[in-house]
């Protein structure tokens, strides 16, 4: 391998890192207030790419502004769809085991899932990138998607804007407080579960941004989300449940070990995310960058 | 409980009907031509996925530990079946037998990483594992026949679907009575004190590891039975049977069924499917709600009957009792 | 503890029972031969299933206006397989047993494809594909009741071997579906280079999941070794965002890609196609010229108002082979049509075809072409210089089928 080539796929592989960070930290964001792992995660990634799909051709999304319209109104539709399932069904599981949390998310699953089946059919979709992304840009003499660099520059745009919100903010203050003392948070006079709406909110809105990019990234179909899911899993373990740091970690590990294990290891590259994840987990259980459970 | 007796007695005589009904159910199908021989693949298919939902709970209900990699020993279970009949030309009742051996060798390796964690963490490592040894599968082309899975598993002659059935039907009953003894056994007794208390437990001197790794590998082992079993069915293996997804359908059996009995999670997963087939014969396309239909069903169960249909059945009773 | 489970069991099976028999009382009338279509509805299949419906929905209109066959009338049930070899088994089952299906139809996939024909084997009912095409249905899972009226991928992957050997490209890069189509095209088409062109060299080969539609991770990996030319086994949706993204990864600029060009996937990918690829389709309604063909094309578009697809096309070969076949045996019952298919000739829209006996596959070959801009068709592209590379030259000779079809356990 030449180094130019190593750069090159270095590059390539921290767009794919990129993206699944934008949509694993949204899952590990809402583990860590709510302490629920929301397998509907991927579902509500799913909906925001095909709504991007049928917001896209009613504006004829080639242009700019229409991708930039996408951009800004898709994910916070998501997030309003967040809001009504915290409201009516996941505040009402917070108190309860893990077990049932999961099967109230799985249901979740298969009901939004399947909604998308109903709604869109089984047709592959997917929205035209804008004229300005659609082209390459030279790369140490290969050519690199612009589509991907301008994947490359909204990560650490979104990076660095959770790391100022919740070390900068009150808000994330607040937030990071429910991380750490869950219980003492309302005896201080914080809206507990207005910090916890808020949170999955903000959560789903990364999902859906997720969602957005992906669709203009490749093709979308019904399995996206139950594949997403799983992947952002691994990247959430990996960097430790809950940490926001560790999902950038974990995402840029196995986005970059996916581009680089593909061409000495071939198909069985694709194994190396769980292998990561079950070794982690044997080893250091809480994450990278997690605390041990108390 | 002062009718308990008469109660036991009920008990004994529905349980009789009930295998009896089961063993009579393909003749009296038979005389329905080509839908009887449909409704009785349906059954055994029924009878499997009983046992493999039973399978879990040993951990699930008994044990009260969450498992998403369940799935992972059906499929070795199935992949055994699949490559000893297709591969080494075993006949099929040696490679059923070796399933269980084969499923409970990767239960114990599995296992013995996955006790050490609790709760939450212990629920993610059997996912990774599960979709580790998913990923082997899909990814091994030359071994396992990867997304194509192994095809045209032999039957013997004289399995046809409903001596079949008789053969997976005797398989189950013998588990049930097997689970039965367990379950109730000082080993069950000392897995329920793990789950209900677990400080408790080692402080009466249970080696709380140890033995739910033994159960995990107890269960791992029935779950590979029925995966091979389902392979012989179908006749084939694939890799989504050790896809995390199929590691949920025995958690929805458990819990629509109540998963604090034995026989709860077989009455949840026989009554899911079911229900979909159902749909499924009132008009094909309404297939395509199913999801709908299951997600919308277990809402309902995990905010208002947690403890299941099993469950219900008692509250009501004991309602009508007193 | 166990307290009243036993009692539920009971009332539960009693319910199921009585529910099982309302809904299956049902009866079909005789004088319909029902036809069980396992199809791949959604997914990356999802354009070809529209193609193959429409195709089969007028065969089975015209049939039926004619008074049907041997005074039967013919229709259609279909079943989404989606994509998945244990439900398509499962559908094939419920088709014969549940729906009473006489015969069946195949789906896109060829993993499915291999389920279904088994469980047409065990129920000895008559199936044919007309999409799925893996050369192992024919071979090593050869079974009497199957036939095949689309190109496999030996006829595919040989006859685009002998098509690019012509070509002055020394090394060439493959990817493809990770499952039996991907592998055993790609197989065939390695083989047969190797035979015509020694000297052609094969850097690598990518597998891709099938479905996988991020192709980001395989593209570099693809180009790491600086192929001169690239062989695609895709299909579908699958081929068609391979290529849209390949684009911007200049992959079209270091090497052209030589693929399945048909006119679904051609639509689908619109004006991002590239010109001057050399590529096949099965059935290009545009460059096929039989008088059948024409007749054939003028109704689709007069009846879809819109072209018909190689998929369409196919289907109604197949179905044109079946009712011959229906005809020749002079019964709707599988068991008899199974005797006259070996040999079996039928008037397809692609011309006059046989069914050879050893495999059951219908003499089709493939139609390799250049894409080019057309003006007709203002939307996509099509291929120009279309020229058949007929299936006998580049299908197995009887020997080799032999010598496959004795491994079969």
């Amino acid at each position: 391998m030449t180094w130019q080539l190593f750069v090159f796929m270095l590059i390539n592989g921290l767009c794919q890192g990129m993206l699944l960070f934008i949509i694993a930290s949204g899952l590990s964001l809402v583990f860590g207030v709510l302490r629920v792992i929301n397998f509907a995660h991927g579902s509500l990634y799913m909906i925001g790419a095909f709504l991007a799909y049928s917001l896209s051709t009613l504006l004829s999304g080639e242009s700019l502004l229409g991708f930039l319209i996408l951009l800004l109104v898709i994910p916070p539709a998501i997030a309003i769809i967040g809001f009504v399932l915290e409201v009516t069904l996941f505040r009402r599981v917070y108190r309860e085991e893990h077990l049932l949390q999961l099967l109230l998310t799985y249901a979740l699953v298969l009901i939004l899932d399947d909604s998308v089946r109903v709604i869109w059919g089984g047709d592959p979709r997917s929205v035209t990138r804008p004229d300005l992304l659609a082209g390459s840009v030279d790369v140490m003499g290969m050519a690199l998607p612009s589509y991907n660099v301008f994947i490359l520059v909204i990560g650490p745009l979104i990076a660095f804007g959770m790391w100022f919100l919740l070390y900068r903010t009150r808000t994330g203050n607040v937030i990071r407080a429910a991380v750490s003392f869950p219980d003492t948070l309302g005896a201080l006079g914080v809206n507990v579960s207005w910090v916890m709406t808020s949170t999955f909110m903000l959560g789903c809105w990364l999902a859906g941004l997720g969602g957005v990019l992906t669709a203009a990234l490749s093709n979308i179909d019904l399995g996206i989300g139950m594949e997403k899911i799983i992947e952002c899993f691994a990247v959430v373990v990996i960097g430790g449940l809950g940490s926001v740091g560790g999902a950038l970690l974990g995402s840029l590990i196995i986005g970059t070990g996916l581009t680089f294990f593909q061409l000495p290891f071939g198909r069985w590259a694709l194994v190396f995310p769980y292998a990561l994840m079950a070794l982690v987990l044997v080893i250091r259980p809480w994450g990278l960058f997690g605390k041990p459970e108390r | 409980m002062d009718h308990m007796t008469s109660s036991s007695r009920t008990q004994w005589i529905s349980g009789i009907t009930l295998i009896v009904i089961l063993f009579v159910l393909p003749v009296f199908l038979n005389e329905f031509g080509r839908t009887g021989e449909y409704w009785i693949w349906v059954s055994t298919e029924m009878i499997i996925m009983a046992l493999f939902a039973m399978s879990l709970n040993l951990i699930l209900g008994f044990g009260g530990m969450v498992s998403f990699g369940h799935a992972a020993f059906f499929g070795v279970g199935a992949y055994t079946v699949a490559l000893l009949t297709k591969k080494a030309d075993l006949p099929l009742f040696l490679a059923l037998a070796a399933a269980p051996f084969t499923a409970a060798i990767t239960a114990a390796i599995v296992g013995w990483f996955c006790v050490r964690l609790l709760g939450l963490y212990f629920a993610i490592l059997t996912l990774a594992f599960g979709q580790l040894l998913y990923m082997i599968v899909f990814q091994w082309y030359t071994f396992t026949g990867g997304d194509d899975g192994i095809l045209g598993i032999p039957r013997p002659e004289i399995l046809g679907p409903t001596n079949f059935y008789w053969f997976c039907l005797v398989l189950f009953l013998i588990c049930f009575f097997v689970m039965k003894m367990i379950v109730s056994s000082s080993f069950g007794l000392s897995i329920k004190t793990i789950r209900e208390n677990m400080e408790r437990a080692k402080f009466i001197g249970i080696n709380v590891r140890r033995y739910q790794l033994l159960n995990f590998i107890i269960a791992g082992a029935f779950a590979g039975l029925a995966g091979g079993m389902l392979a012989e069915l179908n006749r084939f293996a694939q890799p989504d049977f050790l896809h995390w997804s199929k590691s949920a359908e025995p958690i929805l059996a458990s819990l629509v069924g109540g998963m604090y009995s034995l026989a709860g999670p077989a009455i949840g997963s026989t009554v899911l499917i079911f229900l979909k087939i159902f749909l499924q014969q009132i008009h094909p396309s309404m297939v395509e709600l199913w999801a709908i239909v299951l997600g919308a069903a277990i809402l309902v169960v995990v905010l208002f009957a947690p403890s299941g249909l099993v469950g219900l059945y008692q509250n009501i009773y004991k309602k009508f009792q007193s | 503890m166990e307290h009243g489970k036993w009692r539920v069991l009971l009332t539960l099976l009693l319910v199921i029972l009585s529910c099982a028999f309302l809904v299956s009382s049902s009866a079909s009338a005789s004088d319909v031969i029902k036809l069980g279509f396992i199809a791949d509805v959604s997914g990356i299949g999802a354009p070809f299933y529209k193609s193959q419906k429409a195709g089969l929905d007028m065969f089975i209109e015209e049939i039926n206006a004619a008074g049907g066959i041997l005074g039967k009338k013919l229709e259609l049930v279909v079943r989404d397989a989606q994509l998945k070899p244990d439900v398509g088994a499962n559908m094939a089952r419920e088709l014969i047993l549940s729906e009473k299906c006489e015969f069946l139809i195949g789906p896109t996939s060829s993993a499915v494809a291999l389920a279904v024909s088994k469980v047409s084997k065990e129920f000895k009912k008559v199936i044919f594909f007309h999409t799925s095409n893996a050369e192992a249905i024919t071979t090593t899972n050869f079974q009497p009741y199957m036939f095949q009226v689309v190109p496999n991928t030996g006829i595919e992957g040989r006859g685009m071997a002998l098509v690019l050997s012509k070509k002055p490209y020394k090394k060439y890069s493959l990817i493809g579906p990770d499952y039996a189509y991907g592998h055993d095209q790609l197989e065939s088409f390695t083989k047969e280079m190797a035979k015509r062109r020694p000297d052609v060299q094969i850097l690598d080969t990518v597998w891709v999941k099938l479905g996988e539609s991020n192709f980001s991770t395989f593209i570099p990996t693809l180009l790491a070794k600086k192929p001169e030319a690239i062989y695609a086994a895709f299909w579908g949706g699958q081929l068609s965002a391979f290529i849209k993204q390949a684009k911007p990864y200049g992959v079209f600029k270091q090497a052209p890609v030589s693929s399945l060009y048909d006119l679904d996937m051609l639509r689908a990918t619109g004006l991002d196609m590239p010109e001057g690829l050399t590529g096949y389709a099965r059935a290009p309604f545009y460059a096929i010229d039989t008088p059948q063909m024409k007749v054939f094309v003028k109704k689709y578009h007069e009846k879809f108002k819109d072209w018909p697809a190689d998929w369409a096309i196919m289907a109604y070969d197949g179905m044109t082979a079946l009712t011959e076949a229906i005809k020749e045996a002079k019964s709707a019952e599988s068991e008899q049509v199974v005797k006259v298919l070996g040999g079996l000739k039928f008037n397809s829209l692609r011309g006059e075809r046989y069914i050879r006996p050893i495999d059951h596959m219908a003499n089709v070959g493939i139609y390799a072409g250049v894409t080019a801009k057309s003006p007709e068709h203002k939307q996509f592209l099509i291929m120009k210089d279309v020229k058949e590379v007929p299936a006998e030259e580049v299908w197995l000779s009887v020997e080799e089928v032999k010598k496959l079809q004795a491994e079969q356990k």
